[in-house]
C-alpha cells in the first residue's frame, strides 16, 4: 500500500472523528506550547541576565568584610563563626589586607570603598540613598559607568559628588543635574557630574559617589578602615586565580581558615556563571513540568487511538477483507496518531511562539525598574518539538495500532 | 473447465470450552470458473465458516484449499490478505460499506491495497458505478443511500479489482423482494455477461433457483448436491 493512500484513510479517521480527536489534539497543544514558551522565557531572561552581567565588568573582583552564609556556608559548623552577625559586627578591612592584595602581581587597580546609607535632601526633598566614598585616583578605571554630564571626581576635590543614573532621574521628582546643591548629613554638596546607565545590575546606578576622604569625615569613620576594595585585574582570564590568591592572602593578613572566614571576596564572572547555572537549573526545571503536560498528552493520544481501533473494528474487518494486509492496517493508525501528534505540535509550537512574542511587548519585568523581560525562540526547539510530538504521537498509537494489525478478518467483522 | 476453488477434506474446527465444534467437517467440492454457485444450508449449518473459508478470511483446521491450483490452506494472513484482495470480491448481507466513505471512495477501497494506476482505477470505478446504476449518487456516504444502494455500491466496489470469484453471502437477506430480485439481477447479468464465478451463500430457496449448481450443509457436511 502507497503512503498517500494510507495518509488519506488516516486523515478520513481523523476528520470523521472530530471532537475526539481535537480533544487529543488540544492536550498535545497545551504540552509543547508550555515547554516552547517555557524555555524561550528562560533562555531570554538568561541572556538578558548576562547581557546585565555584563555591564559590570567581567574583570573585576569585589572584596567586602562579613561573609554570605546563604550561599557559602560548608555546613552547621559555621553558624557560630564570628563576623557574620550583620554589618554590627563586621571586622572592617584595613590598609594591612591592602597591602597585602596590593602585592599580588597583574592587578590593575585597587579601589577603596566606604559606603553608608544616609538621607540626602535635594529641592526639599528626601530620599535615602547608598552613598560610596572612593578613592578617586582609581575610581574611573574600576567604574563601569560612562559620564554623562560634567566630570568625574578628581584629587582634591572637596564637597562635590558624582550621581548615579537612577538616583538622577528617578529618586527625586526634580531631576538632578550638574551643579545642582544637595545637602547629605547636614553638609552642602555640589553635584559635578552625572552618570550614563551603567548597565549592569544597576547598582552604581543608585549610589552618590564621593571622595573617600570627604565620605569618612562626613560619616564619622575611622580613617584607615574600609568596607569594600574593588579590584581590577590586567587579564580578564587571570580572574579566577587572583581570586583564589587574594582570599588566601587575606586569610594571611586576618589570621583566619577558609573555615573561619569573615569576608568575602567575589568576581562578577563568579557572580554570571552562579547566575547562570540557576536559570539553568530553574528552565530545566519548568520545561520538565512542561514536559510533563506533554506526557499527559501522550496519554491522551494512547487512550484515544485504543478508542478509535475499539470503535473501528468491523471497518477493519471490512479492510481486511478487502486485501489490506497487516502492515497496512499499522500504516494507518500510526500514521492516525503521529498526525494526531503532527496537528497538535504544529499548533502548540504557533501559540507557544506567540506567547514568546508576546511577552516582550508586554514590558514585564521580574526585577522592579529593570530591563522588560525578552524571550529567546531558537528556532532548533522548534524544530525538536515538532518532531518530538510526532514520534510522541506515533509511539503512543503504536500499541494500539500493533493490536488493531493483528486482529483476524473473521472476528472483526462479526464485530458489532 | 478450470477450477478456481478446490476444497479437499477440509474441516474447520473451534474450541468452546472442552467441547470441540466441527463447524466444517470433511468438506470437498470444485468451483468451476465462470460457475454460478449456491451454498445452501439452515442456521448452524456451517455456511458461514464455509465462506469464510473459501473467502480465505479464514484457514481450515485440516485439509487443503487450493486457489487457482495454488495450496492457500497454510499460509500467513498478509499472503492471504494479497489473494483476497486480488481473486476475491465480497458481498455481504448488511454490505459492509464503509459509513465515512463516499459511494465512489468505498468502490474505490479494495484498489487502494493495491499496486495500480490511481486515475486508472478512478475511471473504473466510476464506470463500475454506473453499470450498478448508482453513479448520480457517487458522492454520497452509505447514510445517504437506501440498502438496496448501498448493496449495489458494494457490488460495483467487488469488482473493482476485477476479481474471478464474487462471493456474497446472503446478498438479499437485508433487503425487500423488489430490490433483493433487482440485486439478484445484477449478479446474474456479471455472470452471463462478464463470465464470474458467483458463490452465493444464503439459506433462501429463492435465489437458490437462479443456480447452476446447489450444494446443501447441514452440520458442516454436504449433504446435497444438484445441478
Amino acid at each position: 500500500m502507497r503512503w498517500n493512500k494510507a495518509f488519506k484513510i488516516a486523515v478520513n479517521i481523523i476528520v470523521h472523528s472530530k471532537i475526539r480527536s481535537w480533544l487529543t489534539i488540544i492536550g498535545i497543544v497545551i504540552g509543547v506550547a508550555a515547554i516552547i514558551a517555557i524555555v524561550s522565557i528562560g533562555n531570554g531572561f538568561q541572556k538578558n541576565i548576562q547581557q546585565q552581567l555584563g555591564g559590570l565588568g567581567s574583570d573585576t573582583i569585589s572584596i567586602s568584610s562579613g561573609f554570605d552564609r546563604a550561599s557559602e556556608c560548608p555546613g552547621p559548623r559555621c553558624r557560630q563563626r564570628p563576623g557574620d552577625a550583620g554589618a554590627a559586627t563586621k571586622n572592617p578591612l584595613t590598609n594591612r589586607e591592602l597591602q597585602a592584595i596590593r602585592s599580588i602581581p597583574n592587578i590593575a587597580a585597587v579601589n577603596t570603598v566606604v559606603s553608608q546609607s544616609n538621607q540626602v535632601y535635594s529641592l526639599g526633598e528626601t530620599a535615602t540613598v547608598n552613598i560610596d566614598g572612593v578613592d578617586v585616583k582609581v575610581w574611573k578605571e574600576t567604574t563601569t559607568a560612562a559620564m554623562n554630564q560634567g566630570r568625574l571626581l578628581t584629587s582634591g576635590d572637596i564637597n562635590v559628588v558624582v550621581v548615579g543614573s537612577v538616583i538622577a532621574k528617578q529618586v527625586f521628582k526634580q531631576p538632578i543635574e550638574v551643579n545642582r546643591p544637595i545637602t547629605i548629613n547636614g553638609r552642602a554638596f555640589k553635584v559635578i557630574g552625572v552618570l550614563k546607565e551603567s548597565g549592569g545590575f544597576g547598582a552604581e546606578d543608585r549610589k552618590i559617589f564621593m571622595p573617600i576622604e570627604t565620605a569618612r569625615d562626613v560619616f564619622n569613620k575611622t580613617s584607615s578602615q574600609y568596607d569594600s576594595f574593588v579590584v581590577k585585574v590586567k587579564d580578564e582570564n587571570q580572574v579566577t586565580a587572583i581570586e583564589a590568591e587574594i582570599n588566601k592572602k587575606v586569610d594571611v593578613v586576618r589570621h583566619v581558615t577558609p573555615d573561619t572566614r569573615d569576608f568575602t571576596v567575589i568576581s562578577m564572572k563568579t557572580i554570571q556563571e552562579r547566575v547562570s547555572a540557576i536559570l539553568t537549573g530553574v528552565t530545566l526545571f519548568l520545561g520538565a513540568i512542561a514536559a510533563v503536560s506533554l506526557l499527559v498528552g501522550s496519554v491522551g493520544i494512547a487512550n484515544t487511538m485504543f478508542t478509535s481501533v475499539l470503535e473501528k473494528t468491523k471497518e477493519i474487518g471490512i479492510m481486511k477483507a478487502l486485501g489490506a494486509k497487516n502492515a497496512d492496517i499499522l500504516t494507518i493508525f500510526l500514521m492516525n496518531s503521529g498526525l494526531v501528534g503532527l496537528v497538535g505540535g504544529a499548533l502548540g509550537t504557533t501559540v507557544g511562539v506567540g506567547i514568546a512574542v508576546l511577552i516582550p511587548k508586554l514590558g514585564v519585568s521580574f526585577v522592579q525598574g529593570g530591563q522588560p523581560l525578552n524571550t529567546d525562540i531558537s528556532s532548533q526547539l522548534i524544530i525538536f518539538t515538532l518532531v518530538f510530538s510526532i514520534v510522541l504521537g506515533m509511539v503512543a498509537g503504536a500499541v494500539p495500532a500493533y493490536r488493531a494489525s493483528k486482529l483476524k478478518p473473521v472476528d472483526a467483522l462479526r464485530f458489532e | 473447465m478450470k477450477v478456481v476453488i478446490q476444497l479437499e477434506n477440509v474441516w474447520k474446527t473451534y474450541r468452546m470450552g472442552k467441547n470441540l465444534i466441527h463447524a466444517l467437517q470433511d468438506v470437498s467440492f470444485k468451483i468451476n470458473q465462470g460457475e454460478f454457485l449456491v451454498i445452501m444450508g439452515k442456521s448452524g449449518s456451517g455456511k458461514s465458516t464455509m465462506m469464510n473459508v473459501i473467502g480465505c478470511l479464514d484457514i481450515p483446521t485440516k485439509g487443503k484449499l487450493y486457489l487457482d491450483g495454488k495450496d492457500v490452506s497454510k499460509l500467513e494472513e498478509s499472503k492471504l490478505a494479497q489473494i483476497r484482495g486480488e481473486k476475491i470480491g465480497f458481498i455481504f448481507q448488511q454490505f459492509n460499506l464503509i459509513p465515512t466513505l463516499t459511494a465512489l471512495e468505498n468502490v474505490l477501497l479494495p484498489a487502494e491495497f493495491q499496486e495500480n494506476d490511481e486515475e486508472k482505477m478512478k475511471q473504473r470505478a466510476v464506470q463500475l458505478l454506473d453499470f450498478v446504476e448508482m453513479k448520480e449518487r457517487m458522492y454520497h456516504t452509505p447514510s445517504q443511500l437506501s440498502g438496496g444502494q448501498m448493496q449495489r455500491v458494494a457490488i460495483a466496489r467487488a469488482l473493482i479489482n476485477n476479481p474471478e470469484v464474487i462471493l456474497a453471502d446472503e446478498p438479499t437477506g437485508a433487503l425487500d423482494s423488489k430490490t433483493g430480485e433487482q440485486v439478484m439481477r445484477l449478479l446474474k447479468d456479471l455472470h452471463k455477461k462478464e463470465g464470474k464465478s458467483i458463490v452465493i451463500v444464503t439459506h433462501d430457496y429463492i435465489i437458490a433457483k437462479n443456480a447452476e449448481r446447489v450444494i446443501e450443509l447441514k452440520d458442516g457436511m454436504v449433504i446435497k448436491e444438484e445441478k
